[in-house]
């Protein structure tokens, strides 16, 4: 501003202030006074507890003044260490009119209600945005350029683990592991020419927990001898493994790990300093989405799998009407169809496909 | 290096000063600590803070602590004069990236082989007193009152002693000596710390933490029971046996509940009784100090709190740190022996970066 010139000539305005020389604790009673560019403090001469008057001339380019806060005393401190508090805000910030002093962005964004609400509501559409469009688009093109052995070494050992604690050996008699096997290896051999399929390996076991098959992202697809006899259809069976295939050629896994780190970084970020546990709960409720979003893509791989063969999707649908079945009953599948989108919901997806 | 005991209950006693001439009675008044920092203010500069940090991919959050810690220090009065923080958001940036780095590393190898995980683990032992140590240097250095900076003196091999040596010793006693063990850290960080060319000094004996110790442990213990007898009572009614219906589930649930709710509330018990016991057993030169919080009201505003920030989705969280913190800024005084004019500076290298970010994130501060 040019005004600064002309002010010099007026009566330059005064503060009160507080002087300390950043060499003793000693708090010397001052007034501050601008005139032109230079800043001029003084001791009163009626304050007797100075022992010494105190005089200093600076250059207010040299000075640094510390952001304005509604309460708190403003400091301004000189290129040595020393520097002035001052107590009066309304005659401080007079002075500072006259002298090219402006606030920055972010004070006058913190010292504003308006521009508060405004990054509040710029912060939650950041959020949803992320949330919904960027996190899912990044974490899947991670998922793509990683090399499948890093997959396959974070897998490594899964499958151990869970012989160990909820799996048996299966029950199922060979020729029928087999017939299996050799079918659905046939059937994505017609799904080669769309999209290369990824190594896999099926995996037959007997469950403690009642009917499920999953993919591991050793490239693993376990199925149990239970969801083999309550399906009691080959080709439910078939449709069951070209779902899960659809998770290890679509990178699930490794997506929904980065997503999942993601949204709980930023929920320890925002809440962890109130309790860990809190800061989990809304974790687990935005994964939910992300879970759902990628059965919904898992069911379309098994749907255009299936329609690449000349299957019926009927068959596939029934796959959600037996499971379906089995929730209502209270039976013991949740663990396959919770964090999944409801049954009923599927089944009419896979059959308005196209 | 050697000196494991002192002898409980027998203070250190302060150097004295070569000028302390018998100080005539009429010692100056107590000058409450005061915090002018409100919610309403701070909630501004938390959310532009968030925004920015969002913004950024969390660059900006080191800025953010800097604006976040001068509020907080320049709101703190006392004697009429109110702190500074002078932290540079770049060498906390840098220690952020550090850490950032050390804990992807160590997320990484968990993920690849076991055996590697450990080998971090282990190096990550080795190097974290160190971190502390040059975090609490930064913290002390960048903070100053009255024109005049703190500092930390302590050296690395006392600090691998305390963050090291005796955690692994409390460990492998089945955590027995926990008490013992908290005294002798906030005894190296108290006495290590220096206002100016003046001393603190800290005479907190290590009886002193077992009683306080063990009568948190009684409170905690005596509320345990009280919801078992109360509530629970509620779950468990004598001679009603056979009929187990909804309301005895929402009884036991409501227990449960309760019995979390409980526990969560021994952080502020502890932080309390910690920071009474802690500040009431340091001094500065001939200066004392007091703290006077009251665990009671203590526990309610941090139960208070995070009912708040529950309901609003976390909106109340400024408000609630502020909340706190004023409490507890206000609970405390100085108790001067004299002339608070008389400090004067000492000149020392400042403290480095990367231990800043280390502790931050990991969050080590039991009191204030």
């Amino acid at each position: 501003m040019r005004t600064a010139a002309t002010t010099s000539t007026a009566t330059p305005v005064q503060v009160a202030a507080f002087y300390f020389d950043g060499k003793t604790s000693r708090r010397h009673v001052v007034t501050l006074e601008v005139t032109g560019d230079m800043a001029r403090i003084y001791s009163s001469r009626e304050s007797p507890a100075e022992a010494e008057l105190i005089e200093r001339v600076c250059p207010i380019t040299q000075l640094r003044v510390s952001e304005r806060l509604s309460r708190a005393a403003r400091k301004v401190t000189y290129p040595d260490g020393a520097y002035l508090e001052i107590q009066d805000q309304g005659a401080f910030a007079a002075l500072l009119e006259t002298t090219r002093h402006r606030d920055s962005l972010v004070v006058r964004m913190q010292q504003n209600w308006r521009a508060t609400l405004a990054a509040a509501a710029a912060l939650v559409i950041l959020l949803a945005v992320s949330y919904l469009y960027l996190l899912p688009a990044a974490a899947g093109l991670i998922a793509r350029t990683l090399p499948a052995s890093v997959e396959r070494r974070i897998g490594a050992g899964a499958l151990d683990f869970l012989d160990k604690h909820i799996l048996a050996p299966t029950a199922l008699p060979a020729a029928q592991r087999a017939a299996i096997s050799t079918r659905f290896s046939a059937l994505t051999a017609g799904m080669n020419a769309v999209e290369p399929i990824p190594p896999y390996e099926i995996v037959f076991r007997k469950s403690r927990i009642g009917p499920n098959a999953f993919a591991l992202p050793s490239g693993q697809i376990v199925l149990t001898d239970e969801i083999v006899k309550l399906l009691n259809d080959d080709d439910a069976v078939m449709g069951v493994l070209a779902h899960e295939l659809g998770h290890l050629q679509r990178r699930h896994l490794m997506r929904r790990l980065i997503q999942s780190s993601a949204i709980g970084a930023a929920a320890t970020v925002l809440f962890g300093d109130v309790s860990a546990v809190i800061a989990n709960i809304p974790t687990v409720l935005l994964d939910m989405k992300y879970s759902r979003d990628v059965e919904r893509e898992a069911d379309d791989y098994a749907i255009a799998l299936f329609k690449a063969n000349g299957m019926s999707r009927q068959k596939l649908a029934y796959v959600f009407e037996k499971l379906g079945e089995k929730e209502a009953a209270g039976g013991g599948v949740p663990p396959y169809l919770s964090s999944h989108p409801a049954s009923a919901e599927r089944v009419q997806r896979i059959l308005n496909a196209h | 290096m050697s000196d494991t005991f002192n002898q409980p209950g027998q203070p250190d006693v302060p150097a004295s000063p070569s000028f302390s001439a018998p100080v005539p009675p009429a010692p100056p008044a107590v000058e409450a600590f005061s915090f002018s920092g409100r919610g309403s203010e701070y909630f501004r500069i938390w959310i532009v803070n968030l925004l920015l940090s969002v913004v950024t991919l969390g660059i900006y959050s080191a800025w953010a602590k800097v604006r976040r810690l001068r509020y907080f220090y320049d709101n703190t009065t006392v004697a009429g004069t109110s702190f500074e923080y002078h932290g540079n958001p770049m060498a906390i940036l840098k220690g952020r990236i550090v850490t950032v780095v050390l804990l992807f590393g160590y997320q990484f190898a968990i993920r690849f082989n076991p055996l590697l995980a450990l080998l971090v683990l282990i190096a990550a032992g080795a190097v974290l007193p160190w971190l502390i140590w040059r975090s609490l240097q930064f913290k002390l250095y960048n903070t100053s009152y009255r024109g005049i900076r703190f500092g930390f003196r302590g050296s690395a091999a006392g600090a691998y002693k305390v963050y090291l040596w005796l955690p692994l010793l409390t460990f492998f006693t089945l955590y027995l000596l926990t008490p013992f063990t908290h005294q002798r850290i906030k005894r190296f960080q108290h006495t290590e710390s220096r206002f100016g060319a003046s001393h603190f000094s800290f005479n907190g004996s290590v009886g002193a933490f077992y009683k306080t110790y063990l009568v948190g442990f009684g409170i905690y213990l005596a509320g345990f029971i009280a919801i078992l007898l109360t509530v629970g009572a509620g779950a468990y009614p004598f001679g009603g046996a056979g009929e187990f219906e909804r309301t005895h589930i929402f009884s036991f649930v409501l227990v449960i509940l309760a019995l979390y709710a409980w526990t969560f509330l021994m952080y502020p018990l502890f932080l309390t009784l910690m920071q009474n016991l802690i500040w009431n057993h340091t001094r500065l030169g001939e200066h004392g100090f007091r703290s006077e919080m009251r665990w009671g009201r203590m526990m309610f505003i941090a139960f208070t709190n995070i009912v708040g920030i529950i309901c609003t989705l976390g909106l109340y969280t400024p408000f609630a740190q502020i909340r706190a913190l004023r409490y507890r800024v206000e609970s405390m005084s100085l108790l001067p022996a004299g002339s608070l004019d008389e400090f004067i500076a000492d000149n020392e290298p400042s403290g480095s970066t990367v231990g800043e970010g280390m502790t931050d994130l990991l969050d080590f501060d039991l009191s204030l």
